[in-house]
């Protein structure tokens, strides 16, 4: 009898995005996420038919300026201050619900793919056709990529029970997993006691009325960000409210071993941090002249091949060598476990300066042009007989910050990466061993990896940067 | 059987909603359809100065010509010289004639990389014709 009346233990809540006042209500609503995502659809559905419809040149086509410069812009500002809010609203998961409702239960995603390798072939296959079809300067490219997304998203999830899509293959997905790796916000139960006497685990398992998670987590488990979409459907589908999105300490994840230990896991980290300089090195002049000397070298001109080269090096080949030279130098110096296992202990550190090289990048191009997105609306509105934001584009409009201001900001990301790289790697290693000596040692080889990557960075974002087609170079 | 039945509908709805977005990549909007001056015979030349371009100032010359190959006088000439990547702000002056046939203004080539400079010269008889010139622009 006492039991109906004594309220249920829970510890003292730390900060609940769900508990908000007004927000948190319309987060845990049925239909919370459509609320984020029909925008973000609309968005889609006009970028794509700028893109196939509209003018040719980048700088004056919606699909490209949302895509290049606002959509990279936003997203790891989210994933800093907030968490995995791309995800979370995302558009491409609309008719993956239609195509689950209409096609029924499909098949499982085969086992062999369960893990990370597809992931990152297609997110470093993005990227090099990024490169290679200068799909920056292209809304026509650009357009059929969003309409790819959807039909892949359709396709995958018409296929199979689960939603493979998000977890093994999407490159925004892959991208947005690593980065809100460092993100304040998580996922986690309020009361694990709760859980633990829970029947139904609807959070994983879903309920008549409501889906359970997509990715197949399970809440009283999640220690990490990885693989999490941000759809809430776990917070809808727990019978006892027992689900928080809670602020966490900084940095904490990526100390913890909250990763599996597995080669893939750990390859997607430093794969994540290397294509941070390769995305940055494909915009500066040297780029142009290793291209040039190649083609000299190799005696061909098919650009595809030499590109193929120059990225198949950043992108892959570095980051495996640079990996695996460190965790085996780590190993030889202070021993504790498997090559694998010291490559999976210390990978997570190089997460925040690989963001923290991303964020300069993108930062960089958000920065000196978010404004241009004004007149590119209101020559499309104009196009379509609509004077709402004035009869003539200003194409005066560009930067919201000044050139010195961009140069300090990519400076401090990098610096602020680097300490943050520092801070992970030194907890990580005294974690490890208790002797400070051996956890010295061991951590030598991975601070020599960070200083190479921040130097790198700092000398790239000091280059001139030039915004040139490969094709033209 | 329902199974196999739903997805070939799933696939039925996904080969017209790639149909439809295939028909729209085949169409360009009416603003997109520029006189490029092949109709009328009008033919642009670009020059810039320096040659090759370079980071910084620089003199960038019309030229007009009609069909018949006599310079065409009066027209006023704007010029906008967007950079390929998206979120550029461009480059825009409006160029004075100097000499028959001849349209001159400064500018400041603001990065280097490839630019696309388009000309829109409206005629004296209000015909408008637009011309696109691709241009390297080195450091």
């Amino acid at each position: 009898m006492t039991g109906s009346t004594t309220p249920i233990y829970r510890p003292k809540p730390a900060f609940d995005l769900l508990r908000v006042p007004g927000l948190g209500r319309l987060l845990r609503w049925r239909w919370g996420r459509l609320v984020f995502q029909l925008p973000l659809a609309v968005v889609a559905a006009v970028m794509i038919y700028d893109g196939l419809t509209g003018p040719k040149l980048a700088p004056q086509n919606l699909a490209t300026v949302a895509a290049w410069v606002h959509y990279r812009g936003l997203v790891v500002l989210a994933l800093l201050l907030a968490g995995n809010l791309f995800c979370m609203s995302c558009p491409f998961t609309l008719p993956r619900t239609l195509a689950r409702r209409l096609s029924g239960h499909g098949r499982r995603w085969p086992m062999a793919l369960r893990n990370k390798w597809l992931a990152i072939a297609l997110f470093v296959g993005l990227l090099f056709l990024y490169e290679a079809l200068d799909l920056w300067a292209s809304p026509w490219l650009t357009a059929w990529l969003i309409v790819a997304y959807f039909a892949a998203a359709f396709v995958f999830e018409a296929l199979f029970a689960e939603s493979p899509f998000c977890k093994y293959l999407c490159p925004i997905g892959t991208f947005n997993f690593v980065g809100s790796t460092i993100s304040p916000l998580q996922i986690t139960s309020r009361d694990t006691q709760v859980c633990r006497t829970c029947v139904g685990k609807e959070c994983v398992n879903g309920s008549a009325q409501v889906l359970g998670c997509g990715t197949e987590l399970f809440v009283p488990q999640m220690r990490s960000n990885m693989d999490c979409v941000l759809c809430l459907d776990c917070v809808r589908a727990c019978p006892h409210d027992n689900v928080a999105l809670a602020a966490r300490k900084p940095l904490a994840e990526l100390t913890i071993a909250a990763w599996p230990r597995r080669w893939d896991v750990a390859l997607l980290a430093l794969v994540f941090a290397f294509t941070a300089l390769g995305n940055a090195f494909g915009m500066v002049p040297p780029v142009y002249a290793l291209e040039s000397a190649l083609a000299r070298w190799l005696g061909t001109t098919n650009e595809t091949l030499i590109l193929a080269l120059i990225f198949g090096v950043i992108y892959v080949a570095l980051p495996v060598l640079a990996g695996v030279g460190a965790a085996w130098l780590s190993q030889r110096l202070a021993g504790a476990g498997s090559l694998r296992v010291v490559l999976a202990r210390y990978a997570p550190a190089v997460v925040p300066l690989g963001f923290a090289v991303w964020f300069a990048h993108y930062w960089f191009h958000f920065a000196s042009g978010a404004l241009t997105i004004i007149p590119v609306l209101q020559s499309f509105l104009i196009d379509h007989g609509v004077t709402l934001l004035g009869a003539k584009p200003n194409w005066r409009l560009g930067a919201i910050l000044p050139a010195d201001a961009l140069f300090l900001l990519e400076m401090g990301s990098v610096l602020i990466g680097f300490i943050a790289s520092l801070a992970v790697l030194r907890r990580i290693a005294d974690n490890t061993h208790e002797d400070g000596r051996m956890a010295t040692r061991a951590m030598a080889p991975w601070l020599a990896l960070l200083a190479l990557i921040a130097v790198l960075a700092v000398a790239l974002f000091t280059l001139p940067m030039e915004m040139r087609g490969m094709m033209a170079g | 059987m329902t199974s196999k039945k739903q997805l070939r509908r799933s696939f039925i709805l996904l080969i017209l909603a790639l149909g439809l977005a295939l028909t729209l990549s085949a169409c360009q909007r009416a603003s997109q359809q520029i006189d490029t001056g092949a109709s009328s015979g009008i033919a642009m030349t670009l020059a810039v100065n320096p040659d090759p371009a370079t980071v910084g100032q620089a003199q960038v010359t019309v030229t007009i010509n009609d069909a018949s190959g006599q310079p065409v006088s009066g027209a006023a000439v704007a010029i906008k010289g967007d950079m390929s990547h998206a979120g550029m702000m461009p480059v825009l002056a409006d160029a004075t004639e100097d000499g028959a046939g001849v349209y001159r203004t400064d500018l400041e080539w603001t990065m280097a990389g490839d630019w696309i400079v388009t000309v829109t010269a409206t005629l004296a008889d209000g015909q408008t014709v637009e011309q696109q010139f691709d241009l390297s622009v080195a450091q």
